[in-house]
């Protein structure tokens, strides 16, 4: 027994509890107990990832299942140093989510049912990336599902979209979960065994069959384009507690499974499946920060990042699989790094943002940007916190995203692109994609953090905003101070993430910083930088300070008023406004239903009352793929009901055809 | 008992069990049809007592009795029961013609010989070698419940596949025990019976007794 056995056993045991004060308790102690043993379970999951991330190996857990008539391998859970990592990951993400839940979850998501569902999703999640056989990962990866989809339901009752939202996510998560035991089939066909460490030295075509197939489960869970759409449909309708573990943890067990398929279960692939996830990661980038950059609702767009960031991440392994394949190990480490440190950078940042949109929700009621705007000073825990995160997206300086980002872009600077033809063409085009979303990124979030926090309120509702409680604040500020953390110090984690993949060439800097040794020895000192901009504000601050002196503060009036100085907030820019260039931009990407309704009054035809503008944007992938397939389906749908058509006589013919069939068949 | 009769008894009841089947299949009264269910009923008592006497169990006259007694007395008398009750004696025309009938019904019993002979193979015992009949019976049952629209006629299906289990069950195993029988015939029993008064009560509330009306599903 070491730390590992201890904490994969409190793991369960919290969640345990928690299911117990979610069943026996009501009220608020359900809340405060519930989410104190969920947070309990998620921090001792982080722990015990931790300690498997440094290497630590226990016995595991191994979990007494028989199934009769059936010779499996025995169900073990014992994280290795690339699960570890997960573990790390959800764990934390799972308990900063539950300690806002407890202060923010209401209605029916502090029901019994919410906080069990909240208590399966967060033992699932946790253990998914402790299994090491096919069962057992299933086992965690349904309960997940299950879960998120209990979770996912909360509001039914007063919302219609939510059930839409659910059906959408159920369909794809079951899709997702078939298309993993397809492929898990494949490979347990192919070597007779159950467990991950009897996966060796699959041969082709079973293990591109067998790569297919998972690869595109877990892309389903990751969100990735184009299985992607249950996204902004989940996301935006989940309670946002729930929806923040769920952008930040959940879809993050896609990416392990893709880690899984592509470094341990079969690691000697053929060189067009690093194409494969670069090609899809690459897509899924562009497509997802697109989107992101038109929505107004802020959920929504938060969803369309998530889908971005995974995007991002898959680029970055595709990358570094090939590199690995053309022999350019230094490199390929760095690229594999720089995945980890996305995944866990967009798992810190996705959380505020995600938390602090659900402070907002709560405190307004508004999840429109439209009718947001002038937060910042009703609401400044909340607003400092979302702005940090909003830094962490656009990867700007001393947040975790601008430390990941820039190692991706190192590791593909340094790639010598010269010495393949196929990486000639990837790695630029790569690069550009890269650096087109980042750009786009920032829009994105001076949008979501600018139009929905500064300037005057829009509404009333924005207008009566309040901030939150203890713990929701609690909850943001601990996830803003990993942002931050992680983009001071990477040194030493990085080190560790390194360990992770199987990576050389990777130093810290003094104690903090980080060195990329493999790459010309390139280094990035995140607290030396800030000191010295500190430093170097600081001279400028004094000159400010005394000109100020010098000159007394001065009344300007507006120059161009004509006499009047009303301003409203309606002549503010809104999100819609904001990101009607990139809409026009990348109009063909970005199909727009604009729609202006002109009323006139009764008695003057040629004059205006008033004037109504709406716009939506239409996911084109939805529109062309995933309607005509649910008409499809529809269709052959109808076809059954002609089968089924209340006729006793019908039913009795099938039988009776089924018999004769039976009977020659039998004796054929 | 001599081989000769021995073969000679067989024969008869299952050649009557096959002819009462057919005749079913042919004619369009109702008493007439529970009248060949009667007969078949009672070839069927026949039969398990042929077979019982031949393999040497004396308890097969007791379950031959039992037999006559639940399939040739007591469920055509329940069946007749009903159909008085209802004021129907005769089948409403039905959507193929008798002529169609009767080759199905040909086509059917090939069939059974078809498929049945293999699984007998080279056996001596005559009663394996009827078994053919067993499974004619099963699928005259069967298409007997296709082509009728009566629900007094699905019943009379329902017992002739029934009466075509039972006979590929003695013919197979030589005589069942009479416990198991009196099972097997009391649940058949029962489930007429029921079947009986609802059919009743359908005529009561619908007007008439056509499955074919019976089309509306409910979600």
């Amino acid at each position: 027994m070491n730390l590992v056995d201890v904490g994969l056993q409190a793991t369960i045991g919290l969640a345990a509890v928690a299911i117990l004060a979610a069943t026996v308790l009501r009220g608020r102690a359900r809340n405060v107990l519930a989410g104190l043993a969920v947070a309990g379970s998620g921090l001792a999951a982080a722990t015990t990832g931790l300690a498997a991330l440094t290497g630590l190996a226990g016995t595991g857990l191994w979990l007494p299942v028989a199934l009769p008539g059936v010779a499996v391998d025995p169900l073990v859970l014992a994280p290795d140093r690339l699960g570890g990592f997960f573990m790390l990951l959800a764990g934390l993400v799972i308990a900063l989510a539950a300690i806002f839940g407890i202060g923010y979850a209401h209605g029916a998501a502090a029901s019994r049912t919410g906080w069990t569902g909240f208590a399966l999703f967060a033992i699932g999640v946790e253990l998914v990336p402790a299994a090491q056989d096919v069962l057992s990962f299933a086992l965690a990866w349904e309960l997940m599902a299950l879960g998120s989809t209990v979770l996912l339901l909360a509001d039914h009752a007063s919302r219609a979209a939510v059930r839409e939202a659910t059906l959408w996510y159920a369909v794809m998560t079951q899709l997702s979960f078939l298309l993993l035991l397809a492929g898990f089939g494949v490979l347990v066909a192919a070597d007779g065994g159950t467990s991950f460490a009897r996966v060796v030295g699959i041969g082709e075509p079973v293990a591109s069959l067998a790569f297919g197939l998972l690869v595109a489960g877990f892309a389903t869970k990751a969100g990735l384009v184009p299985v992607h759409v249950w996204l902004p449909r989940a996301h935006p309708e989940a309670p946002s507690h729930a929806s923040a573990a769920m952008s930040a943890a959940m879809v993050k067990m896609g990416v392990y499974g893709i880690l899984l398929v592509t470094l341990r279960l079969l690691p000697y692939g053929p060189s067009w499946w690093a194409l494969v996830l670069v090609f899809i990661g690459a897509i899924s980038a562009l497509y997802g920060i697109l989107q992101a950059s038109v929505q107004s609702d802020l959920k929504r767009l938060l969803a369309y990042s998530t889908t971005e960031n995974v995007g991002l991440i898959v680029t970055a392994i595709g990358a570094g699989l090939m590199l690995r394949q053309a022999g350019q190990n230094a490199v390929a480490d760095i690229a594999l790094v720089a995945a980890l440190l996305l995944a866990i950078s967009h798992a810190a940042f996705k959380t505020v943002l995600f938390l602090g949109a659900g402070a907002v929700l709560h405190a307004t009621g508004e999840r429109d940007l439209d009718a947001l705007g002038g937060l910042a000073s009703r609401m400044p825990i909340t607003s400092l916190t979302f702005g940090v995160g909003a830094l962490g997206a656009a990867a700007l300086p001393v947040t975790s995203g601008f430390v990941a980002e820039w190692v991706l872009l190192q590791a593909l600077i340094h790639a010598d692109a010269r010495s393949d033809r196929l990486l000639a063409v990837v790695i630029p085009i790569t690069m550009g994609v890269v650096a087109l979303t980042i750009g786009l990124g920032l829009l994105t979030f001076v949008k979501a953090s600018g139009v929905g926090f500064l300037a005057r309120p829009r509404t009333p509702q924005a207008a009566a905003a309040r901030e939150v409680g203890f713990t929701e604040r609690l909850a943001m500020l601990a996830a803003a101070g990993l942002t931050i953390g992680l983009g001071l110090i990477p040194g030493p984690l990085s080190q560790l993430l390194a360990g992770a993949v199987g990576a050389r060439g990777l130093a810290t800097s003094g104690w903090t910083g980080l060195e990329l040794a493999g790459l010309d020895a390139v280094m990035l000192d995140p607290v030396a930088l800030t000191a010295l901009t500190t430093v170097m504000l600081a001279g400028v601050l004094v000159v400010n300070g005394i000109a100020a002196r010098r000159h007394p503060r001065r009344e300007v009036d507006l120059a161009w008023g004509c006499g009047g100085e009303r301003t409203s907030a309606r002549m503010e820019y809104n999100a819609t406004s904001y990101s009607e260039p990139l809409a026009r931009v990348f109009g063909a990407s970005l199909q727009t239903r604009r729609s202006v309704e002109i009323s006139h009054p009764d008695d003057a035809p040629l004059l205006v009352s008033e004037m109504a503008f709406s716009q939506e944007t239409v996911d084109l992938i939805e529109q062309k793929v995933y309607e005509p397939a649910a008409r499809w389906t529809q269709r052959f749908g109808d076809l059954a009901r002609r089968l089924q058509n209340g006729s006793i006589h019908r039913y009795l013919g099938f039988s009776f055809a089924a018999l004769l069939l039976v009977l020659i068949l039998v004796t054929r | 008992m001599g081989t000769e009769i021995y073969q000679q008894l067989i024969a008869t009841t299952t050649g009557v069990l096959l002819l009462t089947a057919i005749l079913q299949v042919w004619g369009r009264s109702l008493v007439r049809s529970i009248a060949l269910l009667a007969v078949q009923g009672a070839a069927l008592a026949g039969l398990v007592a042929t077979v019982g006497i031949g393999a040497g169990e004396p308890e097969a006259v007791a379950v031959a009795v039992e037999v006559l007694l639940v399939k040739s007395v007591l469920l055509p008398g329940a069946l007749l029961r009903s159909a008085r009750m209802i004021g129907e004696t005769r089948e409403r025309p039905a959507a193929i013609n008798t002529a169609v009938e009767l080759i199905g019904a040909a086509g059917l019993t090939l069939i059974a010989y078809i498929v049945g002979t293999p699984l007998v193979g080279p056996h001596p015992d005559p009663a394996r070698q009827a078994l053919p009949v067993g499974f004619s019976l099963v699928l005259l049952g069967f298409w007997l419940l296709l082509i009728r629209r009566s629900a007094i006629t699905q019943l009379i299906g329902f017992v002739v596949v029934d009466n075509g289990i039972a006979t590929v069950s003695f013919l197979i195993s030589g005589g069942l025990p009479l416990t198991v029988e009196l099972g097997a015939s009391l649940d058949v029993l029962l489930v007429v019976l029921i079947l009986g008064v609802l059919v009743v009560r359908m005529q009561r509330s619908q007007g008439h007794i056509d499955i074919t009306e019976l089309k509306e599903l409910h979600d």
